[in-house]
Order: C-alpha cells, then structure tokens, then sequence
C-alpha cells in the first residue's frame, strides 16, 4: 500500500504545481493520432477483485471493488465494506450506458454520482473513440486525446506507447483528476490510484488474490 | 365452516412456514426454547472461533470469501480479524466501533451513526443471546433435529430498507451460533459460518481496547 500512497503524494504534487490560469496543454504539438496503440492498456476484465480506499474530505472508506464482465457484454462495478455492506452496485453497458443498480443512500447525490462515473469511465477506458482523438506532444510525453462533453480525457505515454504514464480527466485549461495504472497481470492493473484536484479526494485500488 | 376456513388457514400458513425454511419447523413453545437459551448465555463467558464469510451477489452469481478469527467477551465486546484475502480488523466495544484497514484507524461513535448502532446492537445479541429481546427485529424461532434457526425480521428504519431479514443458527447441543445469514432486500445475502469454536477460555480485554 505505501506504493500507493507514493503515487498520491506524487499525482497530489504534479496538481501542486499546476499553473493556475493559462491552460497546460496550451503550446503542446498537436498532430493526428493513431490511439489503437492504447487498446493494450485498457483493461481487460473478467472478473477482478481491488482492495479498495476512498480518502474524501477528511471521511475514510475501505472496502472491495469487485469488477466483472457479465455475459451480455456489460460490466458491474460492485462496492462493498469489508464486512459485507454494499455502497454501491454500476453497471456500463457495452455501448457504455452508465446505470445505478444500488447506491447507498447517504451516497445518492446527483455530484457524487457524476463523478463515479467520470472516474470510472476514465479508468475503464470507455468511450475510446479513435476517429476523433488528438494526440499532443510535450517533453517526450505523447498526450493521447478524447473529447468528452465536457473537456477531454487524456492517455499519456511515453513516446514509442509502451508504457502508459498517468491519465487525466481534463477541462479545456487543466487536469481535473489524475490516475495511474499499473503493473498489469492478466489484462488488468495491479495497482490504481486516482486523484481528483478541485477537491480532496482519493481512490486507491489493490489487486486481490482470490 | 368459520372453523374450518380458520383450520385450513392455520394449516397453510404452518405448511408456508416449514416449507419457507426446508428441514425446519416452528418450535413448539418458544417460552421453553427462551428459557433454555437464556440459561445456556448466561453461562457463556467467552467464545474463540474462526469464521468464513461469503457475500453472495445474486445477480453477478459471484461470491467474495474471506476467513479469519472471532472473538467474544461478555458484555459488549466483539473482535473480528479478517485475515484473508485482506487485513481488516473490527472491535465492538460496547457503543464504540474500531475499524482498521491497511495503515488506517478508524473509531466510529455508533451513538452518532443509528444504522452501525443497529448492526453492531444486532451482532452482539446474536452471540450472547439477548437476540430476542432486540426491538428491532420482530422474531420467529424454527426448529431442525440439529439447530434452530432464529428469523429476525427488522422493523427499525435503516435496517428494514437494507435487510429482508436476518438468521441465526444455533447449534441444539450448546446454543451457541454456527452461522449468520444476513439477507438483503436486494437480493444478495452475507453468510458468516462459525468454525472451531471454543467456549469459556481466557481472553485478555486488551484485544478488545479501542485506542
């Protein structure tokens, strides 16, 4: 777990030093880009257990993470404390449909919501769409780009796309959250961390060994 | 005919008991099977045990386990160490709750958290025996040639949104609980089995202090 909150303190510090007002993509190269090269990062679940930790404004959560594919080509992200509780039960269909089947109500904002998604649809890789991705290029970094609604998310590589650096959920001007995946087995990632910079709040996911 | 429609009511509605928990029917006197547990906790002082959870995911058809050690200590005090897959380690000490996960303690006041006060009032009756006392749940008590088998089912908000109802099963020889089910209104159920249970051996308070 200490690589874990390494990756925090780090992904807290890139958030640090951001400037605040001229956008950080601004000047970066901006050419084509062919994003099948990411296809190998996303992760390819069947059946994975994290253990899991929420870090939000001061309040601490702990529990497991049980992603699955369901046979109907869907993907259930079911959230339980240890002990057995659920918080949360989403559901991506795979055209990416985002559906709540259980969110404990204390939970059940419109906010809260919004972001679990974002979030999760930031790590799941969803909504990959390579016609209109972007790639910009900044100190050696390959910015993979995909418009979102709102902003864009963003892949970054190293310059030959064997390793995937960080991710970023970003408004026009700046990174809104940043994660890491890393060491995958098995077509997932070992270990996950995601932090959001408006406001205090961190996720950190360990692969399980069932 | 009055008596016989009341007759045949009462026969469906003991036949939707058994048939509700196959193996099982509805104790004969339950002052009697009262009486008897009351008797066996009061002479329980302690209880060592391994436990197996397993959350079943109904609609998933998948099943999270994990094992560890259970301790109990009369009044009020509580300790489960998950050991695998996770480190996860939880003390009831009366009206407080500690939790530790990883590197992180957590003290959660039950008395400002009505729901955990619940569950936590809910766990401690079911071990030593004041299950049938708890205002919380209306209960109905069954009976197999091994166990019985007490239904709790929640009447307090907050427990009645989350649990359809809660089972515990006693063992016939000695009273103590060999499982836990815990059944949800959505469907999925946590099952925790008692395993190696050892009563009355000593156990230090230190493994129940809340730092």
């Amino acid at each position: 777990m200490s690589v874990l909150r390494m990756h925090y303190l780090l992904l807290s510090s890139c958030l640090f030093f951001l400037p605040g007002c001229s956008s950080v993509y601004r000047g970066m190269k901006k050419t084509d880009a062919d994003a099948s090269c990411l296809l190998k990062f996303k992760p390819a679940v069947r059946k994975v257990l994290y253990n899991t930790t929420v870090d939000v404004v001061g309040k601490h959560l702990s529990g497991l993470l049980l992603i699955k594919a369901m046979p109907d080509s869907s993907t259930r992200l079911v959230f339980s404390n240890e002990m057995g509780f659920k918080y949360f039960d989403f559901e991506f269909s795979a055209a990416g449909v985002f559906k709540v089947h259980y969110i404990l109500p204390q939970m059940d904002k419109k906010a809260v919501l919004t972001t679990l998604r974002k979030d999760f649809e930031l790590l799941l890789m969803q909504h990959l769409d390579t016609k209109n991705a972007f790639l910009l290029k900044k100190d050696g970094l390959f910015y993979y780009g995909f418009p979102q609604t709102k902003g864009n998310n963003y892949y970054i590589t190293d310059s030959t796309c064997r390793q995937l650096i960080r991710l970023e959920r970003a408004s026009r001007r700046k990174p809104v959250v940043m994660a890491v995946m890393q060491h995958y087995a098995d077509g997932t990632p070992d270990t996950i961390g995601i932090s959001h910079a408006n406001f205090n709040f961190t996720i950190g996911l360990k692969k399980l060994k069932q | 005919m009055r008596n016989i429609l009341l007759a045949l009511c009462c026969c469906g509605y003991a036949v939707t008991l058994q048939a509700q928990y196959p193996g099982y029917k509805p104790v004969a006197d339950i002052n009697i099977f009262k009486t008897q547990f009351a008797a066996a906790a009061q002479k329980m002082q302690t209880i060592k045990a391994d436990f197996v959870q397993e959350k079943n995911l109904s609609l998933l058809s998948e099943k999270i386990t994990s094992k560890g050690k259970f301790l109990f200590k009369k009044d009020n005090l509580v300790r489960m160490e998950y050991t695998t897959p996770f480190q996860y380690l939880v003390i009831i000490n009366n009206n407080n709750v500690f939790v530790k996960d990883g590197q992180k303690e957590n003290r959660i006041s039950t008395k400002s958290n009505k729901l955990f006060q619940q569950i936590n009032r809910m766990m401690v009756d079911c071990v030593q025996g004041t299950a049938l006392a708890n205002t919380d749940f209306t209960v109905a008590v069954f009976e197999s040639a091994q166990a019985y088998l007490i239904e709790l089912s929640p009447v307090a908000k907050g427990m009645k949104d989350y649990f359809k109802n809660i089972h515990v099963i006693l063992s016939k020889k000695d009273y103590t609980v060999n499982k836990l089910e815990m059944y949800e209104q959505s469907g999925d159920n946590t099952l925790i089995s008692f395993l190696n249970k050892e009563m009355n051996v000593s156990i230090a308070d230190a493994l129940f202090t809340i730092k």
